[in-house]
């Protein structure tokens, strides 16, 4: 258990100081980038599928899967360089990031290839030369003309993205408004909340051909070819990866395979999507986001359990340099663990363990929430372990049993006992912060009620179907749970 | 008398400053029924729990069964508890289990005894102080009286060599303290080593072999119950007893 956490700690030292490195420099010098993928077979793609007709989610067959001109690209590269393509789904800050850490090949989502952006990552030729048109609600046509017309009021766009950026440059008088998602940026939009959404020329013809309540404008935003084209991005260093990427990308360019055939293909699927936007209709989408989110809890809270025990009885141990040494660093686990967001938890058991083992992301998560559940169990116990009667464990000495033996049959049952309705509590609160892993793609309730939401081009009405959801279940938790707190009871 | 089964040599306790027990040296022979008597506070159930090391002595020795307690590790301590019962002020039963799982536990899972044996064993003590009947109820049903019963049964059932009893029947309604001194003296009568501290003076006339006199962290007086209570040696003893016995 002590060398466990020495290595644990030992671990986070060295991925703290790696990971600033491994940002900046390149990689080693020989590159075997092309003879990797190809070894493997798989091509993996990372792409923010929020953003029609560039990526998207649609029921093909049946089945919800990532489809748009970009993935037509990859599919294209791929093919090309004789491998399958897996595409992988999360949100757009995270994608140079999870290339960074290798937990994508290529990054394919409208990306621009930015002088920033050069830095961290290489580049292939441009695939698509798009422009940026900003989205406004039909009856204010007429008052906003272009990105000069909003002064005093809120324009939105996309994290991390250049139309982000422009906009904060271009515009005076003028606030920007970041959000993850296009589709919240939409909501935002509807709500009134903003009174633009600076987006991809194609994207915005995409919402506005879908949403009889948008419109669109010409954004007249000053813009270097840089800013408006779309590459693929590939980690850096991976010289012949993108040399044969280029070859592909060039093709595409010449026979305009863009515009002949990815975007009219991607807007079929459009059209798909819209043609039934009840909830009913993705019954599917949501069992799938209860089935994952329940995975997570469940797990969390077993693996919690378990680490939480373990935590609590080091954190009790008596005696010799080694005990305080125990109790030192189990102190210092569950301090630093209830000190840190898990958000962030996340993220680092994500992309950061991510640089030595190449964690799943529903596994990060699972870790991750783990690890953090198990400090705040800890705690419970240890305060259930202490308001057991002193009286209780002499007994069971003076029995002749051992302190682990009194540990196992005489205090933690009763312990166990104490604190069941915090530990109840916690399984709730886990059902819903497990909400937290969408960010690495997990497709949990919330990641799932965002693709029907940019499927669906409905905002609210899916919010409404996973507030419910999330009801139902903790409701029935806490039910199950009182069934039990009601058997334990022996007074 | 035979041997010693416990020896008591040079025995202090103290509690940071505090000084609970000075310099004890006194044995009990295979057999012997000694009540403990004295002042609140004087440090006999201090003293008590040294006998089984609930609580680590400061300097001394205790002997049991020819075995310096104080120098042996945690597991052979284990196995040496196993042999000395107690019953608490308190019973200490397990709220979380019947009457009957509170019996056979330690039987199972330190001695190994099978569940048949151990529950076999266990509706026997239960006859012995009288609760058979009560063996599936949980501790929270029983009277005090009951509750110290099956907390006496418990200890039996791992067959001790000795019964340490820390204020047995303290905590008890008056009503309720018969039975289970009833108990103690069928114990007593039947050959059962016992070191009791108690305030029940009739119960040390009628019951003990010796009487231990304990005041201010020493034995101030070891003598049959009939010369301690008719003709008190010192100045101590006559004082407590002309408090308690009018």
């Amino acid at each position: 258990m002590k060398n466990k956490l020495i290595m644990a700690i030992a671990l986070v030292m060295a991925l703290v100081a790696g990971w600033a490195a491994t940002t900046t420099t390149a990689q080693a010098a020989t590159d075997n980038s092309l003879a990797k993928v190809q070894k493997k077979g798989t091509l993996i793609m990372g792409t923010s599928p929020d953003y029609p007709p560039y990526e998207f989610q649609a029921t093909v067959h049946g089945k919800s899967q990532v489809v748009g001109m970009d993935v037509a690209v990859g599919k294209k590269i791929a093919k090309d360089l004789g491998v399958k393509l897996v595409v992988k789904s999360m949100s757009f800050d995270s994608l140079l990031v999870a290339l960074q850490t290798g937990k994508v090949d290529m990054v394919i989502s409208g990306m621009n290839p930015t002088p920033a952006r050069r830095k961290n990552v290489d580049f292939t030729h441009t695939y698509y030369q798009g422009g940026y048109s900003i989205v406004i609600n039909k009856n204010d046509k007429g008052i906003y003309k272009d990105k000069d017309s909003f002064v005093g009021k809120t324009i939105g766009a996309q994290t991390g993205s250049t139309m982000y950026n422009e906009s904060k440059k271009q515009t005076s008088g003028t606030t920007v408004k970041g959000m993850t998602s296009v589709s919240d940026l939409i909501l935002g939009l509807q709500s009134h909340k903003l009174q633009g959404v600076a987006m991809e020329k194609p994207s915005a013809q995409a919402y506005v051909s879908n949403n009889k309540e948008l419109a669109m404008i010409p954004s007249h935003f000053d813009l270097s070819a840089s800013d408006t084209s779309a590459s693929v991005a590939f980690a850096k260093g991976s010289t012949s990866l993108v040399a044969a990427a280029n070859k592909s990308v060039d093709q595409i360019r010449k026979q305009d395979l863009v515009n002949k055939d990815y975007l009219p293909a991607a807007g079929k699927y459009l059209k798909t999507n819209t043609v039934n936007t009840s909830m009913l209709h993705y019954w599917k989408a949501f069992l799938k986001g209860i089935e994952y989110t329940l995975i997570i809890t469940v797990c969390s809270v077993f693996f919690g359990f378990i680490l939480g025990v373990l935590l609590s009885l080091a954190r009790m141990a008596q005696g010799g340099v080694f005990a305080t040494a125990l109790r030192w660093l189990a102190t210092a686990y569950v301090e630093f663990i209830r000190g840190t967001p898990m958000m962030v938890q996340v993220m680092f058991v994500y992309f950061g363990l991510g640089l030595i083992v190449n964690l799943p992301a529903l596994m990060s998560g699972i870790i991750a929430i783990s690890l953090n559940s198990g400090a705040y169990i800890a705690e419970y116990i240890r305060g259930g372990i202490n308001s057991v009667d002193k009286g209780q464990t002499e007994a069971a000495r003076s029995l002749g049993m051992t302190s682990g033996y009194t540990m196992r049959y005489v205090v933690l049952p009763q312990a166990l006992k104490n604190i069941w309705p915090s530990l109840g509590n916690e399984f709730i609160t886990l059902i819903k912060d497990s909400s937290i892993v969408s960010i690495i793609g997990v497709s949990e309730l919330i990641f799932q009620s965002n693709i029907v939401r940019s499927d669906t081009y409905r905002g609210v009405a899916p919010i409404a179907v996973i507030m419910v959801l999330y009801f139902i279940m903790t409701f029935t938790a806490s039910r199950i749970l009182n069934h039990f707190e009601r058997k334990m009871q022996h007074d | 008398m035979t041997k010693p089964i416990i020896e008591v040599k040079n025995l202090a306790k103290n509690f940071g400053d505090n000084q609970v027990l000075k310099d004890i040296s006194e044995q009990v022979d295979t057999g012997q029924v000694i009540v403990v008597i004295g002042p609140s506070g004087s440090g006999k159930s201090t003293f008590l729990r040294c006998l089984n090391l609930l609580e680590t002595p400061t300097s001394g020795e205790v002997d049991f069964d020819g075995q310096d307690l104080t120098t042996l590790d945690t597991k052979k301590v284990n196995t040496l508890r196993e042999q000395m019962g107690m019953v608490f002020q308190n019973f200490n039963l397990f709220p979380n289990m019947t009457v009957l799982e509170n019996i056979k536990l330690a039987p199972m899972k330190v001695k190994g005894i099978s569940d048949t044996d151990a529950t076999k064993r266990a509706h026997e003590l239960l006859k012995q102080v009288n609760l058979d009947d009560h063996a599936d109820a949980f501790p929270t049903s029983l009277s005090g009286g009951q509750a110290q019963r099956v907390a006496i049964a418990r200890a039996l059932a791992m067959d001790p060599k000795v019964m340490l009893f820390d204020e047995p029947t303290s905590a008890l309604d008056p009503e309720m303290v018969g039975e289970v001194l009833n108990v103690m003296q069928d114990l007593a009568q039947q050959g059962m080593t016992m070191v009791v501290v108690t305030h029940e003076m009739g119960f040390a006339k009628s019951v003990a072999d010796r009487v231990w006199f304990m005041a201010d962290g020493y034995i101030q007086e070891n003598n049959t119950p009939e010369a301690f209570f008719s003709n008190p040696q010192t100045e101590r003893a006559q004082d407590f007893l002309s408090k308690i016995l009018m």
